[in-house]
């Protein structure tokens, strides 16, 4: 039971209270979000609680080449704050971003993901996603881990009927070689 | 001759600035006037710290107005990096005259305009730029413009009248044409017709054909209508809806909101439907309890039947139908069932989910208090627990059982049965909680660092009993163990906030600065957060003594606000790129609400005192600080009336009952007692700068007339400010006699009260006064003036009475052992804190009066010279009370200073290894060895302090041996 509405720049003054925003947020500036905010702000849902937590977020975009079939929905973060978890709002908030990539005419959906994330992996796979092909050392090292690799996931739109999208590359991937 | 230009690019892009010069140079010696080389070295100039050069070079070529895109990208590169916006719209003006059909040219110069605000003639750019060529977006960038001058205007009916009745003309031009294109069109359509107020049209709008290019969001054209029907009270619309979107999607809050809010309208109108097939467009409206209650209670079953995860929404839409029935006194609630079996029933369903207690919590009001201990009971029938062990305890199996125990736990905590429990009670709630922690530790084994435990919370509340104990019996042994348990649950759950956060609010409390630098960096708040939780650190960091510390956060928070102006012009322009309108007002009120933060406010206002405190008249003059920091007594940048209270005071989490919670009231008085307490340090910061400028006094007297008027309006500043200061004091007496407390957890009191108390204020007041006074002397000279003279010296002297004074609060020892136990007196650092500010105040007033004794003596001395016969005159009283006033201070900073020490030495002498903890409260090793640790900690941090302290104080003491004559 959640209201779920457009994220707004008042919405970064209420971030403190979930841990797992306190994490994600480090990673990325103001300039990060208003980006989003002023490019592709329908891709920018938030989850409140009845009591007006927030409870969790999502971030995508739309890019790629119409031409090439490679047009598509992005997922750039997807966060719910520990206390609102193994509610279904993660698969919630993917089915929006999937509608919106839908309704854009998009091939496919697409996210990044830590292979050592393995409940996040797997939260994917349920909810329809493959792994498309690994990108090596995509997450930069950080407190003295190693650099790590990352899975591209996919999962194909309707309009691509023949799924071709989500064929899977077998070799891996650098970072630089991806668009 | 591109790959040379492109050399001197090369190198400013990898920030090798010299190389770029010289490039630049080599350039410039072929072709003398090849503009683009010529900016390439300015923003190398720049880049070196050379403004000025760099700016007139710049200059050199913009008065050529140049037309080449080379010239013109480099130059608004250099502008922007001089923070000289402006300078672009003159450039492309220029260009665009010079080239009328330039597309690139004309946008370029709309862009421009954007960054600086100038809505206006944004709004005729974004016009010349559609009739050179004629595309939407351009259109529509001009009618944007429009909207912005209307929310900008300071007059509400010229926006009215005026610039939204033209944007809306603008707009039907275009649909009557049939030449709308675009979604961001319609959405701006939408948001034009919703500001003027025009609901009818906006509403027909959305539903007619226009309204179906509103695709990208999500029921984007729903959520338009339902905002219609709720400015328009359209009631049975408004139900209807929320009916259709609730069948559809049962879990969506927000229109139980609405749904429930318009039956009761409704029913509040009589409403009946019209005897037609359709109650409304939107279909069959509801307006009665009972078809409410039927509503809700099929919704509930639905999920009942489900094989799937049930959704929390129709359980919740239940308990908050039976919270409206009952404040409205309807009797239909019974219906729906007792919230307590209902309740029970939710528990039961989602009593694992860590969210049960965030759900729950919002209805617990519908408990009579009588059947809260029934209610804690009945919850714990439906906990499944092993068998109870030795200790007496019994202990979840599993993640799901141990959350189950969880929320009861922290029901009962909310429904205040914990909070009535006495001492005694008290410790075994600890002892049992303490033993479930340390039971689920197990279930986090595997857990990755960046994971939180699953019994943390069990530890967290732990460390809220702890300091219940603490307030109630104020035995510190309490807090010690408080320390200790967040302590030892850190080091389980390394990444844990809230233990940081906890752990940061009460070393602060405990007066221990320095583990909260480490705990506040851990937490690696970022940006915003600098501005809502940065409160917790610039609070206490200058307080406690701890400048370098103090120095470090300030400017933590300074960079991001400094940031910010940069970041969000540049979305602002892309908003208009990609057409996000509704997104622009958003950016610029987000700007605004930072840059009217209190906290803004706050740290630039400490950062420049404690420059002065710890640097002026030491490393440099306090004139020479005054003009560094650009101080301008005059001026005041505080945005008193539109101040903007960001802090999150609920960041730190609490399960208090709600009357102890934090209210809007203690909201409204912490932010009134921070402005007070702001208005005391920016009048302080800018008496000081007119001290500064005072100094710079002319020395030769009457000799020159513009001279003399110039220290007049200096002293009238002065004066100004200083009774500016008076008023000030006399509203925050008033405030500091209400003795607000806050919530344990909520705000901390600003520094006002101690300050008051101490006699600081009011001590560095006087000393302000004196200059003013001194000022006067300087003027009449030494002849006719004993009056003023005795008056003068009389100060002198209370201002060491003052001194002393507070100098006597600073007395006590600040950590002791006694009994074994260990005791804190904090205040004793805050007081020493008032006190060496205070002796700054008073030293640079001392400073200033030397300025203006010393010349009256010399003048005096040839005076003397030149009757020497007459050699009875005797030393002025000003002067022989400077001398004595000078040796007073000296045998003040020095007491202090020894004071300093002897708390140094007794603090190191302190041998905390010899206190034995854990008697009487069943602490195990572990636990003491984190207590201790804590211990240590607050010990280190205290002479921390005291050595700052101490040698600002001896540099002090140094500055005043050149006071002498």
């Amino acid at each position: 039971m959640t209201t779920l509405r457009a994220f707004t720049c008042d919405d970064l003054f209420k971030f403190n209270n979930i841990q797992a925003f306190l994490n994600f947020l480090s990673q990325y500036g103001i300039p990060f979000y208003l980006q989003y905010l002023a490019h592709w702000p329908e891709y920018f849902i938030v989850a409140e609680a009845p009591g007006g937590e927030l409870m969790g977020y999502i971030m995508g975009k739309a890019e790629g080449s119409v031409a090439r079939e490679e047009w598509h929905g992005h997922v750039t973060a997807l966060s719910v704050a520990p206390e609102f978890r193994r509610l279904g709002l993660a698969a919630k908030l993917m089915e929006m971003l999937e509608e919106i990539s839908e309704r854009k005419g998009g091939f496919f959906v697409d996210l990044f993901v830590r292979v050592s994330n393995q409940v996040a992996v797997n939260m994917y796979k349920q909810l329809g996603y493959s792994v498309y092909r690994t990108v090596i050392e995509y997450y930069s090292a950080s407190n003295g881990e190693p650099d790590e690799d990352a899975y591209d996931m996919r999962k194909a739109l309707s309009r691509d009927t023949e799924r071709k999208s989500i064929i899977p590359i077998p070799h891996p991937v650098r970072p630089e070689d991806i668009e | 001759m591109t790959v040379h230009l492109g050399l001197s690019g090369y190198y400013l892009d990898n920030g090798n600035n010299k190389m770029a010069i010289q490039q630049a140079d080599k350039l410039l010696k072929k072709h003398k006037d090849l503009h683009c080389a010529k900016v390439l070295k300015a923003i190398g100039l720049q880049r070196t710290g050379k403004q000025d050069e760099a700016f007139s070079l710049a200059q050199e070529v913009a008065t050529l107005e140049p037309t080449d895109d080379n010239s013109l990208q480099a130059l608004t590169i250099l502008y922007r990096e001089m923070h000289r916006p402006e300078l672009v719209t003159k450039l492309y003006e220029a260009a665009v005259k010079k080239v009328p059909l330039s597309e690139e040219y004309h946008s370029h110069l709309f862009m421009a305009y954007a960054r600086v605000g100038e809505y206006k003639k944004m709004q005729q750019a974004g016009m010349a730029l559609y009739k050179t060529v004629p595309k939407n977006p351009y259109y529509f960038w001009s009618v944007m413009s429009l909207v912005m001058q209307a929310i900008s205007a300071q007059d509400e009916k010229l926006a009215q009248t005026m610039f939204l009745p033209l944007a809306e003309r603008m707009v039907e031009k275009m649909v009557k044409e049939e030449k709308i294109e675009a979604e961001a069109e319609v959405q701006l359509y939408f948001m034009i017709l919703e500001r003027l107020g025009k609901y009818v049209e906006a509403l027909d709008m959305v539903r007619g054909p226009l309204g179906e290019k509103l695709t990208s969001e999500l029921q984007s054209r729903e959520n338009k209508c339902m905002m219609m029907y709720q400015r328009l009270q359209l009631w049975p619309e408004c139900n209807a809806l929320s009916y259709k979107l609730l069948l559809k999607n049962p879990d969506e809050w927000q229109f139980y909101l609405s749904y429930f809010d318009s039956l009761f309208h409704l029913m509040d109108k009589s409403w009946s439907p019209p005897n037609e097939e359709e109650h409304c467009v939107e279909g069959p409206v509801h307006t009665t309890v009972a078809e409410a209650v039927k509503f809700v209670v099929d919704r509930m079953e639905e999920e009942d039947k489900k094989d799937s995860r049930p959704l929390r929404g129709p359980y919740m839409a239940c308990l908050e139908l039976i919270h409206r029935l009952r404040q409205r006194g309807c009797p239909d609630e019974e219906e729906l069932g007792d919230p307590l079996e209902l309740m029970l029933q939710f528990f039961g369903k989602f009593g694992d989910k860590p969210c049960c207690i965030t759900d729950l919590k919002i209805y617990l009001h519908l408990l009579p208090p009588e059947q809260h201990t029934q209610f804690e009971n009945r919850l714990g029938e439906l906990v499944p627990l092993g068998e109870v062990g030795e200790d007496g305890f019994g202990f979840p199996g599993d993640t799901k059982a141990l959350q189950r125990h969880l929320c009861v736990c922290q029901l009962s905590r909310v429904l205040g049965l914990q909070h009535t429990l006495d001492t005694e009670g008290k410790l075994c709630l600890i002892t049992e909680l303490k033993a479930h922690y340390h039971y689920g530790l197990q279930f986090g084994k595997s857990c990755l660092k960046t994971e939180l435990q699953f019994s943390d919370t069990y530890c967290l509340m732990v460390a809220h009993v702890y300091i219940d104990l603490w307030t109630e019996t104020g035995d510190e042994n309490m807090l010690w163990q408080c320390l200790g348990v967040l302590e030892e649950g850190l080091s389980y759950s390394p990444s844990n906030a809230q233990f940081k956060l906890l752990l940061l609010l009460l070393f602060c409390r405990l007066g221990a600065f320095q583990p909260v630098v480490d705990l506040y960096s851990s937490l690696d708040a970022k940006h915003v957060q600098h501005d809502t939780i940065g409160y917790l650190l610039t609070r206490y960091a200058g307080s406690l003594g701890q400048f370098a510390a103090a120095s470090q956060s300030y400017n933590f928070s300074l960079r991001f606000f400094h940031s910010n102006q940069k970041d969000t012009s540049e979305y602002i322009i892309q908003a208009y790129k990609y057409g996000a309108f509704e997104k622009i007002p958003e950016f610029i009120a987000f700007r605004t609400r930072l840059n009217q933060s209190l906290h803004f406010a706050q740290v630039r206002t400490e950062r420049m005192l404690l420059d002065l405190y710890t640097e002026a008249d030491i490393t440099s003059s306090l004139e020479e600080s005054v003009k560094a920091m650009g101080l301008c007594p005059e001026e005041d940048d505080i945005p008193w009336d539109n101040m903007r209270d960001n802090r999150d005071l609920t960041v730190l989490f609490s399960w208090d009952p709600k009357d102890r919670e934090l209210t809007e009231e203690h909201r409204r008085l912490s932010l009134e007692e921070e402005s007070v307490w702001l208005k005391v340090r920016s009048l302080t910061l800018r008496l000081l700068a007119s001290l500064a400028l005072l100094g710079h006094a002319p020395s030769k007297r009457n000799s020159d007339k513009t001279n003399e008027n110039g220290v007049s309006a200096k002293s009238s500043t002065l004066q100004t400010l200083l009774s500016q200061l008076d008023l000030t004091l006399q509203t925050a007496a008033q405030i500091t006699e209400k003795q607000t407390q806050y919530p344990f957890l909520g705000p901390p009191s600003s520094r006002l009260a101690s300050a008051l108390s101490s006699g600081s204020c009011h001590c560095q007041a006087s000393a302000l006064q004196l200059s003013l006074t001194l000022q006067e002397l300087e003027t009449t000279g030494l002849d006719d003036s004993s009056e003023l003279q005795t008056q003068i010296c009389n100060s002198f002297k209370s201002l060491i009475v003052q001194l002393q004074e507070l100098l006597s609060r600073c007395k006590g020892d600040v950590l002791e052992m006694k009994d074994s136990r260990l005791m804190t007196q904090p205040s004793l650092l805050e007081t020493l804190v008032f006190f060496v500010e205070t002796v700054c105040v008073v030293l640079w007033v001392a400073s200033y009066s030397a300025s203006v004794l010393r010349p009256l003596k010399s003048s005096l001395q040839k005076k003397k010279k030149k009757k020497t016969k007459d050699s009875s005159t005797a030393m002025p009283v000003v002067l022989s009370g400077f001398q004595e006033w000078t040796g007073s201070l000296q045998g003040i900073v020095t007491q202090a200073l020894d004071h300093v020490k002897g708390q140094e030495a007794s603090l190191t002498a302190l041998k905390l290894a010899a206190l034995t903890l854990g008697v009487g409260h069943a602490q195990t090793q572990e636990e003491c060895g984190f207590t201790r640790a804590a211990m240590d900690k607050v010990q280190t941090s205290y002479l921390g302090s005291l050595q700052e302290l101490g040698d600002l104080l001896r540099k002090r003491a140094d500055s005043l041996k050149s006071l002498k004559f």
